[in-house]
């Protein structure tokens, strides 16, 4: 028997075990695959291969019963789901409904997940801009958090790296706020988004906007046709998945890439419940695992373990990891766990209506839009708040048919014959703004309330600051200001008054940080207290910036990867 | 058992048509396929002549055709709010008066001119607010609904989105800057 077992948890060992298999824990596992390591890539839900696992991938509108529209039973029981903008009729299989994982809601947040292979990876929106050191240099400038570890020249290389094999596209904009990258062509902007970059340029000099750096593949290379992935149709419905793998997903990319290296084995449907700590070694050895379907307890070991479990799960995991040296979480010495979260205030935006280029529409699609990289505080202090905002920008003509026609042969011949765009463009910007990461917003568990795995439920104190109130106001003021200059007309703000998490860029909890007293996370992501377990999702993270985090989520993971590898040599 | 689930059994024990006398709609068979509905067969046959009278066959096939009908009861049992079924199931209950009424006939009696009339003048319907106006607002509500889902269910249906105007599911490239004059497609003929 004891041989057995010898043989059993040699089955069960690993040289190395990353835990998720969204964006982050993709690029983990690509990497320990090239560099020749023994992985085991867990994931929490259901498998999904690419194309296989896409149902609805190339249904057409008329092939689904409600043409996209979710019944009134699916909204009713999944009030916190149902809010996200990808949740719809071909996309619902991809989300966790909100019975599937509850959680305590101490202050409101919609917590949006995908548990699946691939993650969120399959329904994030691709937009991948870079930090730049004024974003990096933030905490230590403005006194907030701690100072971040590392700065941009740490974290340029990987960016390229994950750029160059993801497939980027964009323009060089030479802006310091937004450092170019290893880039495909950009797609276009339209004539007014043009004209409107036109003007910021000549009005203001250090305002600009420029089409959006996205993961899509928008010109063939080698290094995608081996990945099985072709160029980017303008289909826009990436949230089914692409068979084309016209997006950059786990599914599409990292890990049939990790799987072809042989070095690497996927184990869906298998739910972390805590990392192992040995308290002789002074190290972690692996983790406990229950099988979703029996909820059975497995272990499985390995020498470097990486948390890639999604921002809030990766908090919750190492605060499940409870043991004599650690009874507050893993690597928890210096009592910050879970605290310090952040998000990206999404709440305002601003529209208005252009009246030139009456001539002139858009034909086709494209899969991003403009951006408008932050402005705001940028080289000083300028405002009575901290930080700033990106936004996001479009300009569109409606058309379409007479919507109000007689009934009739004329209501069916106007339907048939859309009458060409005849009103003005319309003009729009979404707020993206930096939230001050502090003590009091905060994740925690619930031992009382456990959820379906026996699991603690998590518990959320997570909320907007007068900080953010303030960020709202200037940035509903200044892109008013900047639509007036442009010639905009019909201006009108709003504020939708969302509550934290759907914007879906939760982050911290885990930080990255110099001093171990008041961090988690040193420069290379790993625990200053427990140096072979990494941390590289959005719970590393120690501000939050403007920009849409995953690319740098990819890039820690793939510089964090290398690092392992560099240190496991060392013996 | 509260009266929809034993609505259920009764259809499943019927295989799948619930015959049951109810006091709204005298003896008349309750379709089991829209089971959040209280709809009659009849009353599935008066929307399909309204939905047609919306969007009538000419050149091109008309509502009915393209099964329309049911794709409005579909939506509706699925898709809207529990009040909003029940004000579409009393506005499709109440459209009879409403055409004896206006038309001084039944709804199947009046010639197409007068169908649309009368349709269009339930969709502009105004309703006074007081208890009289509620019957013209459950009328009001079931005509912009129907329509709404006539024209949706007729756009998005197999045969226009393949024989009339084909769908392609790769838009093709963008141009940010398509003059509108060169955009035009030639004329389709209802």
């Amino acid at each position: 028997m004891a041989n057995l077992n010898i043989q059993n948890k040699q089955e069960r060992t690993y040289q190395a075990i990353v835990v998720g298999s969204g964006a982050s824990g993709g690029w983990a596992a690509k990497e320990f695959g090239d560099l020749g390591v023994k992985t085991l890539l867990l994931e929490r839900g259901r498998n999904v291969e690419h194309i296989k696992d896409y149902p609805t991938t190339n249904m057409l509108p008329y092939e689904f019963k409600h043409r996209g529209k979710l019944p009134q039973k699916v909204l009713d029981e999944n009030p916190i789901v149902a809010k996200c903008y990808a949740f719809g009729e071909d996309s619902e299989h991809f989300f966790v409904k909100d019975a599937d994982q509850p959680y305590v809601r101490e202050k409101p947040f919609d917590w949006i997940r995908g548990y699946q292979v691939g993650g969120k990876s399959l329904l994030w929106a691709r937009q991948v801009q870079r930090w730049s050191d004024y974003d990096f240099e933030g905490p230590a400038r403005d006194g907030f958090a701690v100072d971040w570890p590392i700065r941009y020249k740490d974290i340029a290389p990987w960016y390229s790296h994950v750029e160059k094999f993801a497939g980027v596209s964009g323009n060089l904009d030479g802006l310091d706020v937004l450092p170019d990258g290893e880039f495909l062509p950009g797609y276009d902007l339209n004539i007014v988004e043009k004209h409107f970059a036109q003007k910021m340029k000549e009005v203001y000099g250090d305002r600009h906007m420029i089409s959006a750096r996205c993961a899509h593949i928008h010109e063939p290379r080698p290094e995608f046709t081996a990945q099985g992935r072709a160029s980017c149709q303008n289909r826009n419905l990436c949230q089914r998945g692409c068979p084309f793998g016209g997006y950059f997903s786990s599914n599409s990319s990292t890990i049939p890439w990790a799987l072809k290296s042989g070095n690497v084995t996927l184990r869906p449907d298998s739910v972390v419940h805590s990392v192992i700590y040995d308290e002789e070694k002074g190290k972690a050895t692996g983790v406990r695992v229950i099988d979703a379907h029996t909820k059975e307890m497995e272990e499985f070991y390995a020498d470097v373990i990486f948390i890639n479990a999604a921002a809030i799960n990766s908090n919750a995991i190492l605060m499940n990891s409870t043991s004599a040296r650690f009874p507050n979480g893993l690597g928890n010495d210096s009592g910050v766990l879970g605290k310090y979260f952040a998000f990206h205030n999404y709440r305002a935006g601003v529209s208005g209506a252009y009246e030139g280029y009456m001539e002139y529409t858009t034909s086709g699609g494209r899969p991003t839009s403009g951006y408008i990289p932050r402005f705001r505080n940028v080289k000083k202090q300028e405002t009575d708040f901290l930080r700033g905002y990106a936004g996001g920008f479009s300009a569109y003509r409606g058309g379409g048919y007479v919507a109000d026609a007689r009934v009739g042969m004329e209501l069916k011949n106007s339907m048939l014959n859309p009458t060409p765009p005849d009103g003005p463009w319309r003009v729009g910007s979404h707020m993206m703004g930096e939230t001050i990461p502090k003590e009091s917003n905060y994740i925690a568990l619930d031992t009382e309330k456990l959820d379906p795995y026996g699991l603690p439920t998590l518990k959320f104190n997570v909320e907007y600051d007068d900080n953010d109130e303030k960020m709202i106001i200037d940035y509903q003021e200044q892109i008013s200001e900047m639509f007036e200059k442009a010639g905009f007309t019909d201006i009108s703000v709003r504020d939708d008054h969302r509550v934290p998490g759907l914007d879906i860029h939760e982050m911290g909890g885990v930080r990255m940080g110099r001093d171990p007293k008041t961090s988690m996370l040193n420069a290379n992501h790993q625990l200053h207290a427990v140096p072979n377990v990494y941390v590289t999702d959005g719970a590393c993270m120690t501000s939050t910036a403007t920009q849409n985090p995953t690319l740098t989520y990819m890039a820690f993971a793939a510089r964090a990867a290398h690092h392992a590898v560099k240190e496991s040599k060392k013996g | 058992m509260n009266r929809r689930i034993a609505l259920k059994h009764l259809a499943l024990i019927s295989g799948g048509l619930a015959l049951i006398p109810s006091c709204d709609f005298s003896s008349e068979d309750i379709l089991a396929a829209y089971d959040n509905l209280k709809v009659t067969a009849s009353q599935k046959q008066l929307l399909g002549e309204i939905s047609d009278a919306i969007i009538p066959a000419g050149e091109l096939k008309g509502a009915l055709d393209l099964e329309v009908p049911d794709f409005i009861l579909v939506m509706v049992n699925d898709c809207l709010s529990v009040e909003n079924q029940a004000l579409f199931t009393s506005g499709l209950a109440a459209f009879s008066d409403f055409a004896k009424n206006q038309e001084g006939k039944k709804f199947d009696q009046l010639s197409t001119k007068e169908k649309e009339n009368l349709i269009q003048a339930g969709i502009d319907l105004q309703p006074a607010e007081n208890p009289e106006g509620e019957k013209d607002s459950a009328v009001s509500y079931f005509l912009n609904t129907t329509k709404r889902l006539t024209m949706q269910g007729y756009m998005a249906s197999e045969y226009i989105q393949t024989e009339i105007i084909p769908f392609s599911l790769i838009p093709g490239p963008y141009n940010g800057s398509a003059l509108i004059s060169e955009t035009q497609k030639s004329r389709i003929n209802g």
